[in-house]
């Protein structure tokens, strides 16, 4: 079954038949995360920075921030008894428009998020494909673990 | 045939908007129309009419009651929403389609064009715009010249990404160097072709900022902002991806700084599963 995952959203599953995928990341990030021992996976595709800017969202729906949605993904691979050390960790998006100045480049804001969350907690990045001007499509396929991440009009890669 | 040519016929193969439509579209141009000179067009109109209700009785749009006429609909959702219905009803068509040239899978540029007609129409809120119809309209319609356009990108896809990667161009920018128009013009052609007013002309022709004189345009710059917030939200995102030129003075004019860019992001996406549901009703 494919499980689609939309902007502030996550899925997470350990059935092999599963395919996660979320479509068409811009600047939003995706993060994707498979542990082999328990065959358990999920995606957060989360939208933006931090939660600060607005707690009463952030609660009603935290997939939308990286400073709630990581924990959250992190929090349910644990339920299927996933470690962090174990899992292949995955980030795409974080796109930007041409000459998108820093302030603006929410991107990059989300990107520096994530990092600080996955540094503070020592998590390791095994490949990331971020930046650039261009939308992503990742999935997850829980019967092999690949994760592929696909470029609008462009190669897949897989990982 | 020259590839102008062609594109003038591909013109000529677009579903025609019907003249109903087009005299709601005329009334969206006036910021001088009334409320009830909508609801007059509408009304009187048998197919808009059944094409409405059909729309507000859709399981998808999730209304507490069945929709039994025009000023029922009106009695329920109020007039400003009935007539966005309409106009999305009626002017879309053409682009629910499939567009390969640009990545766009069924339905993905209608989704993109009526969550920027949306965003646009919330700017305009905030600033006060007379004419919210007008504005809300050429958001929707901005990327026709895409549906005219797709083929020939397809067919020149690797020679534009190429400009846009190597040399920075914009995916506009690189159409316009390899196929000698691009989907900003066409789609003002289209505009044109459909009596459409000048000022609709031209805020789809500089939806990409074309003409960068008109950032200074506050109904050019709305839908140029909305149109580049969906962009980064990944709303309908194709292969031409976000390479699309970013304006701060537009942010400025529009007195949208970075945080209330984060904001209205947040806040915007609630309205993601309404457009996911109006795509099943209309």
């Amino acid at each position: 079954m494919r499980l689609v995952v939309g902007v502030s959203d996550m899925k997470v599953s350990n059935q092999p038949q599963n395919k996660i995928v979320t479509y068409s990341l811009g600047s939003c990030i995706g993060l994707a995360v498979y542990d082999p021992a328990v065959n358990a996976g999920g995606i957060l595709h989360y939208m933006l920075p931090e939660s600060s800017l607005d707690t009463i969202k952030a609660q009603i729906n935290p997939y939308m921030f990286a400073d709630t949605g990581i924990p959250a993904l992190f929090e349910v691979m644990a339920q299927y008894s996933a470690e962090a050390q174990d899992m292949k960790v995955v980030v795409a998006g974080g796109a930007q428009v041409l000459n998108q100045r820093n302030i603006f480049n929410i991107g990059k804001r989300n990107q520096m998020a994530l990092h600080k969350i996955l540094d503070k907690n020592h998590v390791k990045v095994d490949f990331e494909d971020v930046g650039g001007n261009v939308n992503r499509t990742v999935t997850l396929d829980l019967k092999t673990g690949d994760v592929i991440i696909k470029v609008s009009g462009g190669e897949e890669k897989i990982i | 045939m020259s590839t102008i040519n062609e594109l003038i016929q591909k013109i000529d193969e677009l579903k025609p908007i019907s003249r109903v439509t087009s005299q709601i579209i005329t009334l969206a141009e006036d910021s001088k129309s009334s409320m009830s000179d909508f609801a007059n067009v509408i009304q009187y109109d048998s197919a808009t009419t059944a094409n409405l209700l059909r729309t507000c009785n859709s399981a998808a749009m999730g209304l507490p009651r069945k929709v039994e006429s025009v000023r029922d609909a009106i009695t329920l959702m109020g007039l400003e929403q009935v007539v966005d219905l309409v106009l999305i009803k009626n002017s879309t068509d053409n682009l629910k389609t499939e567009q390969p040239g640009y990545g766009l899978d069924e339905g993905a540029l209608w989704r993109q064009s009526v969550a920027s007609a949306m965003l646009s129409k919330e700017l305009c809120q905030k600033h006060e715009v007379a004419n919210q119809h007008l504005v809300f309209t050429a958001a929707l319609l901005k990327d026709i010249g895409k549906v005219v356009l797709s083929r020939f990108v397809a067919d020149e896809f690797k020679k534009i990404n190429e400009l846009v990667e190597n040399d920075g161009l914009s995916f506009r920018e690189a159409e316009k160097q390899i196929i000698g128009v691009d989907h900003a013009e066409l789609g003002a052609m289209v505009a044109k072709k459909w009596n459409f007013s000048s000022k609709m002309i031209s805020i789809i022709k500089n939806h990409h900022l074309t003409d960068e004189s008109q950032k200074n345009d506050l109904e050019t710059a709305i839908v140029y902002a909305a149109d580049t917030i969906c962009m980064m939200m990944g709303i309908g995102g194709g292969a031409d991806g976000l390479a699309y030129h970013f304006f701060n003075e537009v942010f400025s004019l529009l007195e949208i700084s970075e945080k209330d860019l984060q904001i209205i992001m947040a806040s915007f996406a609630q309205n993601l599963e309404k457009v996911e549901n109006l795509f099943t009703a209309v």
